[in-house]
Formats: structure tokens, sequence, C-alpha cells
């Protein structure tokens, strides 16, 4: 058991090391000189060479590149050019709402794509199956911004019961949970559909195996069977899978926030790049980056509680 | 000899046909694959095909409805919806062509090179290839776009770059299924190089999974092209691509709601035809593959 956290955590800190890199060199990799290039065309000399010296661009890279790392690891990120705050302090402040809207997208997702996978699994090959499944090809087939759209077309026009902004500036939670509804369902649905298909193939699979067969021959009921036997086991693929939507429910909220005009860490990342202020994007990027893999470390953690059979190997 | 001749003639014949019939009797490969191929032809006859130019403005004809003249409508610089779309067909068959060309080169060489010689060489392949992999796909395309500014060019690069850590995974673990067996063990007897063998047995072997996660990453990469262009970031106005016509409509929505619905039906329709050939391909070549591409994707 200690030898696979003492893993996990070896593992997560050269991933955060590998993320920063990353983060680092994306920087350097702006074609041409990126102080003239943030400041934009009408820059003077001086503040070009100011500019240069306050992000340390004068330096030989690999000392920079030392720098931004023992900076990073104290969690100063430089400061956001347009509004001269620290670009940790505009990450951290903009992540609540996404992580809202994130998570009970997820919840929702779950909540829909599990039970849906599983009924599938089981009704193999009728057409409960065969019309979930179409439908959840659909579902990861259109753009979860066009999604969003149509939602707002669908329920904030044609049938107005939920407001086409996703979000509202009132200290009323009802109000805050009633503008996030529209945006949340959008997400659930388009990671649910993820979710069913997965859990479908993983059901199947264990479904096949003998220990099943054995199962039903020693006349252990059907329910006993699927949720004491299969599920259990079905169940680490499907939270591996959970993960990963985690990651992918991060990228779509970045959409979702930029269709229902949600404040985010999708419109502040949005609102950086197109005032080049990369100080504020690399801190987004980075920061964004590394709570998914923590968030995939800790879930990774909990396959042991799981799958017994995971603390041996 | 002639005989022996036509009897090899016979064989390939009936080779032909079995791999004739599993493919048609998958459906969903068959439909993708029709679906894919009507994409490609619109494509091709898009200057032919398309009633105006995609990007001719009229500023007389602005958010025009459904008629006979506009079948789509017009946008809000009285541009021919339907135009742009079978223009905007081009942009995501280029981004899915290059993504499935290039994920599939550099995903097989480098994932093959790691799992066949192990070692260091593996290792820290694999080390940056989890990093990589630790970004959310949508999340690194868009930072590098930010970085190196929106063109075709730097969309496919990024996209690309998001994208194929995936298909390097999957050939590394399959590369690494194939080292132990007889085989490679029979072409070192007979002093056939490394690199030989790399190139004629593992890449080879291998490429069935990698093509179908390929295939089902170039579904990804073309909703997030999509999602670029959409949030103005992908490649440039006035070029038409699904993602910016859907943009483009967003502010009429609900005035004239076809101009981004269609567009929306049009992503959908080409990742629908990619997940199905993916799915398809998955089913048809082997069963047992289901394990080795089902926890990428």
């Amino acid at each position: 058991m200690l030898g696979h956290v003492g893993r996990t955590l070896l593992r997560l800190f050269v991933t955060g090391l590998g993320i920063a890199s990353v983060a680092f060199f994306l920087m350097r990799a702006i074609p041409g000189d990126p102080a003239s290039f943030m400041l934009g065309d009408y820059a003077t000399k001086e503040s070009i060479t100011a500019l240069r010296a306050k992000l340390g661009l004068d330096e030989p890279v690999w000392r920079q590149y030392t720098l931004f790392l023992s900076h990073a690891a104290t969690g100063n990120f430089g400061t956001s050019v347009v509004t001269g705050q620290p670009a940790l302090q505009e990450v951290m402040a903009s992540i609540p709402s996404s992580a809202v809207l994130a998570l009970s997208g997820l919840f929702i997702a779950i909540l829909i794509g599990l039970p849906l996978g599983i009924v599938c699994a089981v009704r193999n090959g009728t057409w409960v199956d065969v019309s979930v499944m179409l439908g959840a090809l659909a579902g990861i087939s259109f753009p979860v911004f066009w999604m969003g759209l149509a939602a707002i077309l669908l329920f904030s026009y044609w049938i107005p019961i939920f407001p086409a902004l996703g979000s509202s500036n009132s200290k009323d939670i009802l109000t805050q949970i009633y503008h996030l509804i529209l945006p949340a369902l959008v997400l659930g649905v388009s990671i649910a559909a993820y979710i069913a298909r997965l859990t479908r193939s993983a059901m199947l699979e264990v479904l096949s195996q003998d220990y099943i067969r054995v199962a039903r021959a020693m006349g252990v009921p059907e329910r006993r069977i699927i949720f004491k036997l299969a599920l259990r086991n079905a169940l680490v693929p499907i939270l591996a899978v959970i993960g990963v939507t985690f990651a992918w429910s991060f990228g779509n909220a970045i959409l979702i926030e930029a269709v229902f005009s949600r404040p985010g860490l999708g419109s502040m990342l949005l609102k950086a790049i197109l005032a080049r202020d990369y100080q504020l994007v690399q801190a987004g990027v980075l920061i964004l980056a590394f709570m998914v893999v923590l968030i995939n470390a800790s879930l990774d953690l909990t396959y042991t509680l799981i799958d017994p059979r995971l603390k041996a190997s | 000899m002639t005989t022996s001749l036509d009897q090899q003639k016979r064989d390939q014949q009936e080779r032909r046909k079995a791999t004739w019939r599993r493919f048609t009797s998958h459906p969903s490969l068959m439909i993708g694959t029709v679906i894919l191929v009507l994409l490609v032809a619109i494509a091709l006859a898009a200057p032919w095909l398309a009633p105006y130019s995609p990007t001719r403005t009229s500023l007389i004809n602005t958010l025009q409805d459904a008629s006979w003249a506009h079948p789509l409508g017009t946008d809000q610089f009285g541009r021919d919806v339907l135009s742009r779309l079978i223009h905007g067909t081009r942009v995501s068959l280029l981004v899915a062509f290059w993504v499935v060309t290039l994920s599939l080169i550099i995903g097989t060489i480098v994932g093959g090179i790691a799992g066949f010689f192990g070692g260091w060489i593996d290792r820290s392949i694999n080390v940056v290839n989890d990093i990589l992999m630790a970004f959310p796909g949508f999340l690194l395309a868009l930072a590098i776009v930010a970085t190196q500014g929106s063109s075709l060019e730097s969309v496919i690069i990024a996209v690309s770059i998001a994208y194929t850590p995936r298909v390097i995974a999957v050939m590394r673990s399959v590369a690494l299924t194939i080292r132990p067996r007889p085989f490679i063990e029979a072409s070192r007897s007979i002093g056939m190089t490394s690199t030989r063998i790399l190139l004629r047995h593992v890449i080879p072997n291998a490429l069935p999974p990698v093509i179908v996660v390929a295939t089902l990453s170039a579904a990804s990469a073309i909703l997030a092209e999509a999602g670029l262009s959409f949030l103005g970031l992908g490649v440039r106005p006035p070029i038409p691509t699904w993602g910016n016509i859907i943009a483009d409509g967003q502010a009429s929505i609900t005035t004239n709601p076809l101009i981004s619905i269609s567009s929306g039906l049009c992503i959908a329709a080409m990742v629908i035809a990619l997940n199905l050939i993916g799915d398809g391909l998955r089913d048809a070549l082997d069963p047992q593959m289901r394990r080795q591409t089902a926890k990428i994707l």
C-alpha cells in the first residue's frame, strides 16, 4: 500500500515538473521577442526594454528556466501585465466558478451515464441498448458549444424556462443555482455520453467472464450478479474514465463559459489570450493542468480501495 | 506451374471477398465510410457545388431567411451560408487528414521505439508522453495556438501535438506485447537488424489498434478545431470553417437559428463518421483489441 502511494507521489512530482517545463517553453516558443509581442505594435523602445528586464528575458535561457521553476514552487507565477495583480491570485479567483460548473456537470454526467451504461450492458443487443448507444454517439459527436447554443434556443427563447446567462450577480444562492442549471446540464449530457459508452463496454467485458457464468449456474440472483459481482469489477476502468473526463470537463467548461457568458477560468484565459497577457495564460494553463493531475492521482489512490488486487502490484 | 498460379489468384480473390464480407457485416463501418466519402467529395467539388462565393459580402442581403436563392439564408455580412458550409468542409477534412497522418507517423515510430527497445529509452519517452497526456487536449491546443498565432498550420500543429500522445501510448503498449513473440526472436536469429525488425514486423503488426486510436483521435481533433475557431482563435476569418460559422450565427441565434444549427450538424456528421469508422474497425479487426484501445479513449 505504502509502495503504491509512494510511487503515485513520485509520479505526481515528475509530472508537475514536466507541466511547469511545458508551460515555460510554450512561452519561450512565441515567435520573435515575447516582450514586444505582448506590448503590441505601438510600444516604445523603453517600455519593451523595461518589460524585458521585468520578465527576466535578458538572462540566459537555463537561468530563466531555473528561476521560473523556483518561483513556481513558491507560488509566484509573475504578475498580470494588464491588471498588475499577481497571476496566481487572478487564476485562483476564477477557479471556484469553473469548479462549480465542472463538478456539477460531472455529477449530472455520472447520474445519467452510469445507469444507462449498465442498462445497455445488461440488455445488450435490444432496442434499449441500440437507441441509448445511438444517443451516446450523438452526445460525443456534437460540439459542446453547439449544444449550449441549442439549449439556449430551446429553453430560453422557444420555451423560456431558463435564463440564457450562465451566471448572476445576485447574492441569492437559489438564483445562482437557477442560472447554473442550463450550462451544467449541457456539460453533463456531453460527458454522460462518454461515461455511458465506457460503462457499457467495461460491464460487457466483465459479464462475459467465467466467474459470472459460475455465479449464474449456482443460482445467484441476477441483481446481485450485476451490482455486487460485475459492477465492482467494472468500476476500476470506469473510474479511470471519469478521471479522464474530469480533464475534459474543464476543457469543455472553457467553451461553455463562452456560450453562456459565465465568468471563470475559461473566460479569464480567453481574455488573457486576446490581451496577450502571457504571464496570466501561463499561470492559468499550468495551474489548470496541475489540478487535473492532482485529481487523477487521488482517483488513482482510490482504485486501491475498490480493487485490493492493485495493492499487491 | 499454371495451376499453382491459378490457385494463388483464387486464394487472393477469396481473401479479398472475406475482407469485403467483414467490411459489409459491420454497419457502423459502412455508414461511417459512406458519410466520409460524401464529405470528401463535397470538399473536392466545393467551388462547383457552392452556389455563391463563400467570402463575397453583400450589404443589402444581410441575415436573409431561407429562400430558393439562399437555401440556408445569409449571415450578418450577406454571405450565403450554404456556400460557406460547403467550403468549410475543406478545413475540417484537412485538419482530420493531417492529424491522422502526423499522429500515425510520429506515433508509430516513437511508440514503436519505446515499446520495442525498452529500457531507459522507453522510460524517458514514457515520462514525456505522460506529461503531455496530463494536459486536457483542448487546453494544450488552446495554449499552443495562443502563443503561435492563428492560422491553419498552427491549428493543425497544435491539435496534432495535443492528440498524438494517445497514439504513442497505444503503439508502445502493443509493441511491448509483440517484442517477446517467437517470430521476433526468429528474425533476430537470421541476422535482421533491430531497425529492420521494427519497420518490417513490429510496426505492421501493431497497426490495427493504432489506426483505430488515430481515427478516434481525429474525431476529437475536429471538435477541438471547431472549438478554437468558435472562440476566434482558430483559422482566421474570412476563411469559412464550421466553428467560426457557428460563432457568426451566435449573435443572431434567435432570429436566424439556421446559421449555427446547420453548421453544428455538419460538424456532428463528420465526427459521427469518424467515430463510426473507429468503432467499426475496432470490432471488425479484432474483438480482443477493445481492451487495448478502450482505456485510452
